[in-house]
């Protein structure tokens, strides 16, 4: 046991003196003394008094010489974790875990909104967090994919050279704007489907709120610069109706797991060929540009999810029939849409070719058959990465919305 | 209805109804069914005490000194905040016009808070008075009935000397603490001269005869780690209850019998 000495002069009560004998104390180990010198008897009096009802034992009370001496004994201190190992300036978001303790698999449905690593003082707090279970939500992938989404962030009014949506034919305006009036629906249900999320995740799976929220950021900005992209040539194109109906049965799906199934693994899988293509083909750089952007989030959209659903067949056996089960009750929604809304169709031949002559239109409208390709064979390639066996995958991505998201 | 055991106590804030909803939870949690009366002043909870409508009262010192002189010495004590084992007075002055001993208060003006309140006012008086002083009394009878408990009079105490209507005022130290953590405009040019040796301040009284070792070990075993008491614990401002004992009403029952107020 030792005894620390605190010189802390004229200090009074609630104008420093307990900042100072706090500070001192939680330097303490247990068991410690903590000498307290003050130069008037004012303070002497005052302190053992805030002692006591801030739970410190006063031990002693004298004088020394013209100052008063009071003794304090140190609680139990609060064990400090060691510090990161942090290289290059960076601290990592995978580092977090290191510091704070491995996620648990079953996190407290009630727990208040305690930081990662915090030590909650006992509050009555009454949550009930219903994505309370690593295995429902989780993916080691979660922090880098996080981080990377952080790092990528763009902005949608000065990173795309808007100078360059000027002179197109009026066909090819209406095309491009038809088409970027589409991705634009669709990347409405891209947003709210991991907002709707976002409240529901407890507050212990803090990797899994970063990823949602860059995700939903994400998406906002897809939002907004398809909308200006179709606005910016003076056209106006339609909100469709077979989208609403396709969308509609994407939000109604309240299993995060069937949703990122749906949504990241399909949905946007196959919104990735279609953005590439509409890169490569777009008339314009705005629009190109504006697709490539688009293309490097939902590629980490992508990730997640197959990760995500590959974590999920990977702890529970029942997963994979209760997936397959999502996909087919929103097959069996969508009986009615049989194909690619023809308009769109439409708009994207426009858009990618090269003039009005009939041998361009040709072109265009063999890109397009073979984008249509090109996306079932990835949805099968996606799928099996995600842990689905070739005749499971094929089946899945057969029933895939004809929508494309 | 008729199970239970009731605990009446004083309303001086609003807060006390919260207090005694989780505590009245929590004893029937801990077997002992308990309900709570409320009464506006501590003359009036010891009277429901002495008459049997309540069977334990939730006294102030001032209030546990009256019931017991009324009782005759047999009144059972159950149990106490950790706080109101070691209460102490302090007396506070204008900066740089603090003194050595008490005694020196003779002819200047001290102000108490209200006069039924034990630490802020009949403890001080006696202790003054023991000093060989006997002071110009300037009196806030602002809480009343209330003994103290409002803080209301030991706020208006400090005010009078800072503003210069008295040299010096007593309260208590828990008012003291709580006025300087806020950083009251009120205590900024004052400072402490003096504190009390420790008495005790309030506990649970009942008659004697009362079967009080279930209701008391309940009391004991409240946990302030328990989260769903501690917002309660805390407005009631306890950390631990402790076993009660007689030790620390000497002094008091000398300043009231003194005063006058055991008659």
């Amino acid at each position: 046991m030792t005894t620390r000495r605190c010189e802390a002069g004229t200090l009074e009560l609630g104008a420093g003196l307990e900042v100072l004998v706090s500070a001192s104390l939680a330097t303490l180990r247990d068991g410690d003394l903590l000498d307290v010198v003050v130069d008037s008897r004012s303070s002497s009096i005052e302190l053992p008094a805030w002692a006591r009802r801030a739970g410190h034992d006063v031990a002693d009370e004298r004088r020394e010489g013209d100052a008063f001496v009071v003794t304090l004994r140190a609680r139990p201190p609060t064990a400090i974790a060691a510090g990161p190992a942090l290289v290059a300036s960076t601290f990592p978001t995978s580092e977090l875990r290191r510091l704070a303790g491995p996620e648990p698999r079953e996190a407290d449905p009630a727990v208040g909104l305690v930081p990662l690593g915090a030590l909650p003082e006992p509050s009555p707090s009454s949550y009930d967090w219903a994505l309370s279970s690593r295995d429902r939500i989780w993916t080691d992938k979660l922090a880098s994919l996080a981080d990377r989404a952080a790092r990528a962030q763009w902005d949608a009014s000065r990173d795309i050279p808007w100078e360059a949506v000027v002179g197109l034919r009026p066909d090819v305006e209406r095309g491009v704007a038809q088409v970027m009036t589409y991705i634009a629906q669709n990347e409405y249900a891209a947003y709210y489907v991991p907002a709707r999320y976002l409240g529901q995740v407890n507050p212990e799976y803090v990797e899994v709120l970063m990823w949602l929220a860059s995700h939903v950021h994400d998406e906002a900005c897809h939002v907004e610069v398809f909308t200006k992209r179709a606005l910016a040539g003076g056209q106006r194109a339609y909100a469709l109706a077979a989208t609403e109906l396709s969308l509609q049965t994407l939000l109604d799906e309240r299993d995060f797991g069937a949703a990122a199934l749906l949504l990241n693994v399909l949905g946007e899988g196959t919104f990735l060929d279609l953005l590439s293509f509409v890169s490569q083909h777009g008339p314009d750089a705005a629009t190109a540009t504006a697709a490539r952007l688009a293309h490097q989030d939902e590629r980490r959209h992508v990730q997640f999810g197959i990760a995500h659903i590959r974590h999920r067949l990977a702890h529970d056996p029942d997963e994979r029939q209760r997936l397959v089960a999502a996909v087919e009750g929103r097959a069996a929604k969508l009986v009615s849409l049989d194909g690619l809304s023809p308009l769109v169709g439409e708009s994207l031949v426009l858009m990618a070719a090269r003039s009005a002559q009939p041998a361009d239109i040709g072109d265009a409208g063999r890109a397009v058959r073979d984008l249509l390709g090109r996306m079932n064979r990835n949805r099968v390639r996606r799928l099996r990465a995600a842990g689905f066996d070739r005749a499971t995958a094929e089946q899945l991505s057969e029933l895939h919305t004809p929508n494309l998201m | 209805m008729s199970e239970q055991i009731l605990v009446g106590a004083v309303a001086y804030h609003p807060r006390i109804v919260t207090i005694w909803e989780r505590f009245r939870d929590y004893f029937a949690e801990a077997g002992v069914p308990t309900d709570y009366v409320l009464y506006s002043n501590y003359e009036r909870l010891v009277d429901a005490l002495l008459a049997g409508e309540v069977d334990i009262a939730w006294n102030t010192n001032t209030a546990y000194v009256a019931a017991e002189a009324r009782i005759g010495g047999d009144a059972r004590v159950l149990g106490m905040r950790d706080v109101d084992a070691e209460f102490r007075t302090v007396v506070a002055v204008r900066r740089g016009e603090t003194f050595a001993e008490l005694g020196e208060l003779e002819g200047r003006r001290l102000a108490l808070g209200s006069r039924d309140s034990g630490h802020a006012a009949i403890l001080p008086l006696h202790w003054v008075r023991e000093a060989g002083a006997e002071p110009e009394l300037v009196r806030f009878d602002t809480d009343l009935g209330k003994h103290g408990d409002t803080g209301d009079s030991e706020l208006r105490v400090v005010e009078a000397v800072a503003r210069g209507d008295a040299d010096a005022g007593a309260l208590g130290d828990a008012t003291w603490v709580a006025l300087r953590g806020e950083g009251h405009p009120a205590v900024a040019e004052l400072e402490l001269a003096w504190r009390s040796p420790i008495y005790y301040h309030c506990n649970f009284t009942a008659l004697p005869g009362f079967e009080d070792a279930a209701w008391s070990e309940a009391l004991l075993a409240m946990s302030y780690d328990e989260p769903t008491l501690r917002p309660a614990m805390d407005l009631e401002g306890v950390k631990r209850w402790l076993p009660a004992d007689k030790g620390g009403y000497a002094t008091l029952t000398e300043a009231m019998r003194e005063q006058g107020y055991l008659e």
